[in-house]
């Protein structure tokens, strides 16, 4: 998934008319970033790319950005 | 699944703009997080048009919420509580080689745990009680012998759902929602997802969670009476293989000889399983009517003819006919579901008649039955006599029409009918089918107010209350409890809160013998005065005239949105029906309700 694919999806999953997140968003600083958008963050790791994301991971990140990384690295370990 | 979990912000918005939603208030008391299952919950609820609002309990406080009577669930009131607990819910089980009494009286205590949680739900907050069975553990320790031994924890659990179940039996609103079946449809490694289980304490799985709001959605829009009454279906390539008009009747493919045989046959079969519990049929396809009646003769054919209650084949566009039958039935657009092969008549359907369910079937039908189960059109929460006369009902209305057009008078169609009506206050045999008749009528309803099974038992015995249901009969068949009419008495008035009747007896008088029998029990209890009240809705345009005929005038002051309408029983009263005849008692022995009457009279 491509950084501009990963932010329309998190755009949806937020309920944010497509193209808000650039990615240095704070995500305390969301109105919709609560329990429910980050198991569907989870979730949508998993259908998708078929990784699966420990919750204690993203309760370590603090951007939007951070969430990508943690996507990519799931899906490409070295 | 990945498009509804991604999609459900701007879906829950867009679901929010539709007009006329139904609105309900649904207490999750949760063994586990539920924080999924009720977004998930509201998404399914807003797609049938009714609006929840929810009150979650803490993590696991399902069982202190209601024994300790939380204030905060308490002052929410809920319509609806759904108990949502899984097997990782169940207090203790059984110790390795318990013997099997000792496990008998594991089941007897956990079952009395649930029954004074469940008693207090019903009788403290009054509201329906939505409860899971069990699902079973993805683990087993003792392998098959988790089934087979007493103490395994299949046994164990198995034994808990046969009692659950045995409870739903002899308590109305009280609706098990089937996790033990549901989480085998989905399979047990999906439903619990370590991830969420041990990240968030969900006992489901997202998928899991989708598969379980659809089935609480179908419980609740059943609870509402909105549940699906009639399946349309088309013919060619969707009852049998092949086309009849071309292939003709030997060609047809239907039956177990080939394999696409099969799957047809099977799918009559699941139909006709479908009408034998009293789902209306009706056919709609494009074809000459003599090749379309020819297929159901076919040796191989499940369904037939008698089984249908309307039958259009023509070559006029679907949605008319769809409409037509609709009419010919007397029942609504939105009870409909179209079953069509053909992806064009199925856009063509949804596009010009919304109401109308057009599930996306496909072309292969040995999925056409899994699709409409996964649908849960059809759901109901209890079963009743009514529901499995009911294709006699239709069938013998298809014959009433045949006798009508043969008289050129409608009165002296009427009196052949030979009608018989029993009209009398509510009986307690009656009040299943009296709640049913309540929370599911529409068109003739005056005031489309809902009762609970809890008021209708509540006003049946109160002497504030005049009640009324009434059943006909006529020379074709019985046609059930088919009217209901709760009147709020207050000094020498009563004001008319409910008066329905079902769409089957239109046209029949039944209306005034009701309102005879309204008229006598005033008399009886020296009420003078009757309010009639008329709350106009999307489906009850038939009825905006009622009041009107029966001689009502409209009050001063009254809104158009609740019509007040005003009579006063002339001393000698005259009887408006002439074509039924009264039954002076019940069929059914009268209850001791007959000396409440006469006390509430010498009150009034």
């Amino acid at each position: 998934m491509t950084r501009d694919e990963f932010l329309s999806q998190m755009d949806e999953i937020l309920g944010l008319p497509a193209g808000t997140l650039r990615g240095d968003e704070k995500l305390e600083e969301l109105e919709n970033w609560d329990s429910t958008s980050l198991i569907t963050f989870i979730a949508l790791a998993e259908s998708n790319a078929g990784v699966s994301i420990s919750p204690a991971r993203v309760v370590n990140c603090f951007t939007v950005g951070d969430l990508l990384r943690l996507a990519q690295a799931e899906s490409n370990p070295c | 699944m990945t498009d509804l979990l991604r999609k459900r912000q701007s879906l829950k918005k867009e679901l929010l703009q539709q007009p006329n939603l139904l609105s309900t208030r649904i207490s999750i008391l949760g063994g586990s997080t539920t924080t999924e299952v009720k977004s998930m919950l509201e998404l399914f609820l807003l797609a049938q048009g009714i609006r929840p609002t929810f009150y979650e309990s803490g993590y696991n406080r399902y069982y202190e919420d209601i024994s300790f009577e939380n204030p905060d669930l308490w002052n929410f009131k809920p319509d609806i509580v759904l108990v949502h607990t899984t097997w990782h819910n169940v207090s203790q089980f059984p110790e390795l080689l318990e013997s099997e009494t000792e496990v008998e009286l594991r089941v007897r205590r956990e079952m009395a745990r649930f029954e004074s949680f469940w008693e207090k739900i019903h009788t403290r907050l009054g509201a329906v009680i939505i409860q899971n069975n069990f699902d079973l553990p993805r683990l087993r320790p003792l392998g098959n012998l988790e089934a087979s031994q007493s103490f395994g924890r299949v046994n164990f659990l198995m034994k808990l759902n046969a009692e659950f179940a045995s409870y739903a039996r002899k308590h109305a609103r009280f609706i098990i929602n089937d996790i033990h079946y549901l989480s085998a449809q989905v399979g047990l490694t999906e439903w619990l997802g370590n991830t969420y289980w041990y990240g968030f304490h969900m006992a489901l799985s997202p998928t899991a969670t989708v598969a379980l709001a659809r089935n609480v959605t179908a419980i609740v829009t059943s609870i509402y009476g909105k549940s699906k009454k009639c399946l349309v279906l088309d013919l060619d390539n969707t009852l049998w293989g092949g086309i009849i008009g071309d292939d003709g009747l030997q060609n047809l493919v239907l039956g177990s000889d080939h394999p696409v045989g099969a799957a047809f046959r099977d799918f009559q079969q699941y139909v006709k399983d479908l009408q034998r519990r009293g789902i209306i049929l009706a056919v709609c396809s494009k074809n000459d009517p003599e090749n379309a009646k020819e297929g159901f003769s076919h040796p191989d054919s499940v369904l037939k003819l008698e089984d249908f209650a309307a039958f259009k084949t023509n070559w006029d566009p679907k949605p008319k006919n769809i409409r037509e039958i609709a009419e010919e039935l007397n029942i609504g657009l939105d009870s409909m579901v179209f079953v069509d092969d053909n992806p064009a008549e199925r856009a063509f359907v949804a596009e010009q008649l919304p109401e109308v369910a057009v599930p996306d079937v496909g072309s292969d039908v040995s999925l056409f039955a899994e699709i409409l189960e996964r649908e849960r059109y059809f759901e109901v929460d209890k079963l009743v006599q009514e529901d499995l006369n009911r294709a006699a009902f239709y069938n013998s209305n298809a014959q009433r029409k045949v006798a009508e057009s043969s008289f050129g008078d409608y009165g002296e169609f009427l009196g052949s009918l030979e009608m018989t009506a029993e009209i009398g206050p509510f009986l307690p045999v009656y009040l299943e089918r009296i709640t049913q008749l309540i929370n599911k009528t529409n068109q003739f309803n005056l005031t489309t107010r809902r009762y609970t099974s809890a008021e209708v038992e509540a006003v049946a015995q109160d002497p504030g209350f005049v009640t009324l249901y009434g059943r006909l009969t006529d020379k074709f068949g019985d046609n059930g409890l088919v009217s209901v009419l709760i009147g709020h008495v207050l000094a020498d008035t009563v004001e008319l809160d409910v008066w329905l009747m079902s769409c089957r007896v239109l046209n029949r008088e039944m209306e005034l013998a009701m309102f005879d029998a309204l008229v006598e029990q005033c008399q009886a209890r020296g009420i003078r005065k009757i309010v009639g009240i008329y709350i106009p809705s999307k489906k009850n345009g038939m009825v905006a005239g009622h009041y009107g005929s029966l001689g009502f005038s409209r009050m001063d002051g009254s809104s158009e949105g609740r019509q007040l309408w005003f009579y006063e029983a002339p001393s000698t009263y005259a009887p408006k029906t002439r074509h039924i005849r009264r039954l002076a008692k019940p069929l059914l022995a009268a209850p001791e309700a007959d000396n409440e009457s006469v006390a509430a009279q010498t009150s009034v």
